[in-house]
């Protein structure tokens, strides 16, 4: 076979986090952000919006209210555990691109199992469904995890994949065998019971209990991640498996159980979603929201910390986007447009920053040396 | 059962797999010079969203077309400067990129159409049916061979094409050579460099044009997200086609042919069950591909040791 | 001689890296029709000056001429070679899945109807050079498959063909046997006595610059430090002004072996990365406080042998033993348990996490032991930083500080925080690759001395070297392979270098195969 080609799969094996966060990155980062948004404010002026509206109503609608404020912080948790489940499978080295379905499966196996145990009680209930979404997220992600492991099957291609094949499977599900007999709704499963469901903390917004749920799992990654001696053990074998292996480490085995927990906690994002929104499961559960997460955890190389808080600020992006549609009249996928250029910035940051390095370096050689020789000519 | 397997399945075959083939020989070009460029989904959406522009605005396929090549050859060089020249990660650039091209595509849908979720409309020039008069009357071969559109043609001249300019050109070699050791095209006095800038800006154009066949050959609008990660499986074609061009091309008829065949299949299964099938075919083709190259490894080993 | 005019002149020759000063102000001058060596310890800018002249790197300061000819900004490989340089490099150059004649032509082939590879045109090209070089060769082969000696003639007909007159070529002899070094230095002094060629030799073996050159240039730390005449000069002097010391290797003494039989190896076989046999039936045994050498030119079995016995390859034949318990088909964290290190020797690869810190790097293995894991679960980072200091004082591991990546270190600091790691686990039995593989030669003496601390203090060493020097010194007893199969036994002091070559390239000592 030809070998370039095996190469160019042996680097997609290889993808692997980068370095840890430093103030140079982070400082990178705070122009990024200014560029993308200058970026979008261009955008804006060619369609013949004012820019500087179209953002204050972005902000505003973001945070101006106790109940935008709200649904910002429902978002982040949302960004921010999907980040999370990205994170800790790229720490291990394996990289799930197919939380999107994990997260579906969870929603839907949440949705059921909390719809048919009407009538027990309410936390027997929030506990099973909670279990069931993992199982069935997890589920999800072990199947190319273990292909991967075991055979080598290219884990971003085949966690694509499945995707697509858990969304129209839910689909199927919502609109045939499971369909609510309730009227009024398209499709849907049963609802839960209103005693089981997540109860708002600020009145009409987005942001109920459920964040506690988050909260707690969110704390779980993060001390796994940097404090845990498995931590340890992960990054090891996510910065060079074979090493990790050569070591004693486990490194298969722990790859497999990253990918694991990073499905599951995708499961449990869309159970969140289930008893904090929509009490029964839709088919429009989640819009790409595995994939915003993912972005943030890439920007922020996988560290936990990074990853919480960007997750704030893509969430205003989000929220606000909304709002800025309503008041602005500006298509609020301009700032999706704003988002994918601070990602393609940060992505080229390493090679800019080489690139910019090695330039002044060869700058000041030379013109040392003109002084050099001038000072000679003297 | 002759209601589902007819000529008909055949000619639905090769109109949907013409997407997948014209992209997967745009990702072969790129995995040949060692660029993993899973950007192609959002090439193939952009792709098709330009060649509805074109052909509207200037009421012309020909310019849709010409539209559709343009932005080609500009992500191939965006992507390419991205991946070569910052070094940066080509999985973020490609995710990135196929985000990019969701949210630009839906924002000018709206901006310039005024519309949300899909653009159609009499104004949209849609690509030339190709008739082939002495073979249309063939029997079976006529109806398969004729009166498809003309990206159908072009991608199976493409096949041809770029596996003689890989296998039997200099310029081919030096591509290869890019991928395999760039270091021994350097040293050669070759630019590995400019061999990656064209295979990058080639499967930008190829991408691309396959999302022309989407909105104006296979059907006559542009929807949102109309790729439906077609993308992936062209990669997912590249690599169990080893990056060989006609076996890539075999592989994107087998996809093809399941997605025909679950279209047809609609009457008696509901279609989000038949819409699933490329997915996990294509999943369980990647598996059975790598445990069949593995069992002819150890076959190998075996007549030797 | 001394009177023709240069061929190649370097005019204060300045490049910079970022971080690093590769070339500082450098001015050489070399003759037609001379062999002219170039040496320096790794990262002495001997490579960096060649990569210069052949156009693939631009100076950052100062002029570089050929035949009187200015070298602009412009100038690159292409150009170099119009001008008659050629360079065989170190690492070859070669597109492995291509075929000889594909390879030699690459980036001029000729073609036919203005589009096509014209195959058989440079087939017959190709044959015809290498008749007028005696050099033979298949213009049909794929290179990936031939030895590593046929794979650098190929790279010497590349050169040649594309008509160089001066070749640059770069540690030739680094993976050669004694035997294919000899026939190398008949084809340079041919070639440079029949066909008038100035040969550029850069090494950092002294021998063989006494044995071939006319001039010897000595670098060290980028500068050029004098132009000797190799006539003039000896060993010992070109060591001293390339380490800028005196360098005294002494001689070792031998070990006590015990009898216990500690690491046992029989009739192992395994394949290679491509599934073919690499390993074909090798017994060997160590004892307690004995180095047993293996001694074979690279890509004959010692690699898929050494990672059978740490357990990294499967094995399909034969038996591995630690102190009479069969550790066949164990797994590293099994085999790491019952007492073996392992120095690998692909540092990069398998010896290290070019990402993960030095610290972290220096724990690895040990990572669940109470002092560094509080119940199995927490990482105790304090313990380990203060553990990882320990041990970098005591290996002399220079870095600027124990967080930063492991990536930014030299060579040797690298191999030393490996040894560092394997030594520290008190493991009685190690097996150790390529120790000092790109290395320099002070850190070379202090590995080699740790090594013999550890034999000293009871452990049962083996040892894979590509460096005759290195298993001579160190080893009590040497074993030679050939294509995965062990081809003689020696003791240390009953044979010579020259010798011993003739096992490593196939000869056959009687009786070998038996234990």
């Amino acid at each position: 076979m030809n070998t370039g080609f095996v190469q160019s799969v042996r680097a997609l094996f290889a993808l692997k986090p980068k370095q840890k966060l430093t103030t140079q990155y982070l400082f990178s980062l705070l122009i990024a952000v200014t560029l993308a948004f200058l970026v979008g404010a261009g955008l804006m002026l060619l369609c013949g919006y004012d820019p500087i509206t179209c953002y204050a109503a972005m902000f505003k609608g973001a945070l101006g209210k106790p109940r935008a404020m709200g649904n910002t912080l429902a978002k982040t948790v949302t960004l921010c555990l999907t980040g999370l489940a990205m994170s800790v499978a790229a720490k291990a080295g394996i990289f799930n691109v197919g939380g999107e379905g994990q997260l579906f499966l969870g929603a839907l196996a949440a949705a059921v199992v909390g719809a048919r145990m009407d009538g027990a009680a309410g936390w027997l209930i929030v506990l099973c469904s909670l279990l069931a979404a993992m199982a069935a997220g997890g589920a999800y992600a072990w199947v190319p995890g273990a292909l991967k492991v075991k055979l080598k099957v290219n884990e971003v291609v085949t966690t694509i994949l499945l995707n697509s094949a858990a969304i129209y499977f839910c689909s199927y599900m919502a609109n045939g065998p499971l369909k609510t007999a309730d009227r009024g709704i398209a499709t849907g499963t049963d609802s839960i019971a209103s005693y089981a469901v997540f109860t708002p903390l600020i009145p009409l917004s987005n942001l109920t209990t459920g964040v506690f749920y988050a909260a707690g799992i969110a704390l779980f990654v993060w001390y796994l991640m940097t404090r845990s001696t498995v931590g340890f053990e992960m990054k090891i074998t996510g910065t060079n498996a074979r090493f990790a292996r050569y070591g004693g480490i486990r490194a298969d085995r722990l790859a497999l159980w990253g990918m694991t927990l990073s499905g599951m906690i995708c499961g449990i994002v869309g159970m969140l979603e289930v008893f904090g929104l929509h009490h029964r499961f839709i088919t429009t559960i989640s819009s790409g929201f595995y994939f915003d997460g993912m972005l943030v955890a890439m920007i922020m190389r996988y560290q936990p910390v990074g990853v919480i808080l960007m997750s704030f600020f893509f969430a205003i992006l989000n929220i606000g986007g909304s709002a800025m549609e309503l008041s602005a009249g500006i298509s609020s996928e301009v700032l999706l447009i704003v988002q994918s250029v601070i990602i393609f910035f940060m992505a080229a940051e390493g090679g800019i920053s080489e690139m910019v390095r090695t330039r002044s370096a060869a700058r000041r050689l030379r013109r040392a040396a003109r002084k050099a020789e001038k000072e000679a000519a003297v | 059962m002759s209601e589902i397997f007819n000529i008909q399945l055949v000619q639905t075959t090769l109109r949907t797999a013409t997407p997948v083939v014209l992209c997967a020989l745009g990702c072969l070009m790129s995995e040949q010079v060692g660029i993993m460029n899973i950007g192609v989904d959002g090439m193939m959406l952009m792709g098709a969203f330009f060649a509805v522009l074109g052909s509207y605005l200037f009421g012309s396929w020909v310019m849709g077309l010409a539209l559709v090549m343009v932005v080609g050859v500009l992500l191939g060089l965006f992507y390419y400067v991205f991946s070569v020249k910052f070094k940066s990660d080509e999985f973020i650039i490609g995710v990135a990129l196929n985000i990019l091209a969701g949210g630009l595509t839906v924002f000018l849908l709206r901006t310039l159409f005024g519309v949300k979720g899909s653009f159609s409309g009499p104004g949209i020039v849609p690509l030339p049916t190709i008739h082939i008069p002495w073979l249309e009357n063939v029997p079976v071969l006529g109806p398969i061979l004729s009166g498809n559109t003309l990206l159908v043609y072009v991608s199976w001249l493409l096949v041809l094409v770029s596996w003689l300019f890989l296998y039997k050109t200099p310029l081919g070699f030096h591509l290869r050579a890019s991928g395999e050791a760039p270091e021994a095209l350097r040293a050669s006095g070759r630019s590995p460099e400019k061999m990656k800038r064209l295979a990058s800006v080639l499967c930008g154009v190829l991408a691309t044009l396959s999302g022309a066949h989407l909105s104006l050959g296979y059907l006559t609008m542009f929807s949102e997200n109309m790729s439906a990660s077609r993308g992936y499986v062209a990669v997912a074609c590249v690599i169990f086609g080893g990056s060989n061009p006609p076996r890539v091309f075999l592989a994107a008829l087998l996809f093809g042919f399941i997605d025909a065949l679950g279209m047809r299949l609609q009457k008696y299964i509901p279609s989000d069950v038949t819409s699933m099938a490329p997915y996990v075919v294509t999943v369980v083709m990647m598996v059975i591909v790598v445990l069949f190259r593995r069992s002819r490894l150890a076959a190998h080993a075996k007549k030797l040791g | 001689m001394s009177d023709s005019a240069p061929i190649v002149r370097f005019e204060h020759v300045t490049m910079q890296f970022p971080g690093v000063l590769a070339n500082d102000d450098v001015s050489l001058s070399i003759r037609a029709g001379e062999v002219f060596a170039l040496v320096g310890e790794n990262g002495a800018g001997k490579s960096t000056l060649m990569n210069l002249l052949y156009g693939l790197l631009q100076p950052t300061l100062g002029k570089i001429y050929i035949k009187e000819q200015a070298t602009g900004a412009r100038y690159d490989p292409l150009r170099a070679m119009a001008l008659g340089v050629g360079m065989v490099h170190q690492h070859f150059k070669l597109v492995p899945s291509f075929t000889v004649a594909q390879n030699i032509a690459l980036g001029m082939e000729p073609r036919k109807h203005g589009v096509f590879y014209d195959r058989k045109r440079i087939d017959a090209e190709v044959t015809d050079l290498c008749e007028r070089f005696g050099l033979p060769l298949n213009p049909a082969d794929v290179v990936g498959e031939l030895s590593i000696g046929l794979q650098q003639r190929v790279e010497i007909l590349k050169a040649l063909h594309r008509g160089a007159d001066v070749l640059i070529l770069d540690e030739p002899t680094a993976v050669l046997t004694p035997h294919e070094t000899d026939e190398l230095f008949e084809v340079i002094r041919r070639i440079v006595a029949d066909k008038g060629m100035t040969v550029l030799l850069i090494t950092h073996k002294l021998g063989e610059v006494m044995r071939l050159s006319d001039r010897v240039g000595v670098m060290r730390r980028g500068k050029l430090l004098g132009v000797l005449n190799t006539a003039e000069t000896d060993e010992r002097a070109l060591a001293a002004m390339m380490v800028g010391r005196d360098v005294i290797f002494d001689e070792f003494r031998l070990g006590s072996p015990g009898v216990r039989e500690v690491l046992a190896v029989r009739g192992l076989m395994a394949r290679d990365d491509r599934g073919l046999p690499a390993v074909k039936g090798v017994d060997i045994t160590v004892h307690a406080g004995e180095i047993v050498g293996v001694c074979g030119v690279e890509g004959n079995g010692q690699t898929e042998l050494m990672e059978c016995i740490m357990g990294m390859r499967p094995q399909t034949g034969g038996s591995v033993t630690l102190n009479g318990l069969d550790v066949s088909r164990r797994d590293p964290r099994a085999i790491r348990a019952m007492g073996v290190s392992w120095i690998p020797e692909d540092r990069l690869r398998t010896g290290l996490s070019e990402r993960a810190t030095v610290t972290e790097n220096l724990l690895v293995g040990k990572q669940r032991r109470p002092e560094f894991s509080l119940f199995k679960v927490h990482y105790r980072r304090r313990n380990a930083k203060r553990y990882g200091e320990k041990l970098a004082a005591e290996f002399d591991i220079r870095s600027g500080g124990l967080d930063i990546p492991m990536g930014s270190l030299s060579g040797g600091n690298m191999q030393k925080t490996i040894l560092a790691r394997e030594f520290s686990f008190d493991s009685p039995v190690l097996v150790i690759s390529q120790p000092t593989r790109g290395v320099d030669i002070g850190a070379i003496e202090f590995i080699h001395e740790k090594i013999l601390e550890k034999r000293n203090a009871g452990c049962a060493i083996l040892l894979v070297s590509a460096d005759l020097d290195e298993l001579f010194r160190l080893c009590d007893r040497l074993v030679t392979i050939y294509e995965g199969q062990i081809t003689g036994r020696f003791d240390a002091g009953t044979i010579d270098k020259q010798q011993i070559g003739y096992y490593m390239t196939g000869g056959r000592q009687k009786g070998a195969e038996g234990a």
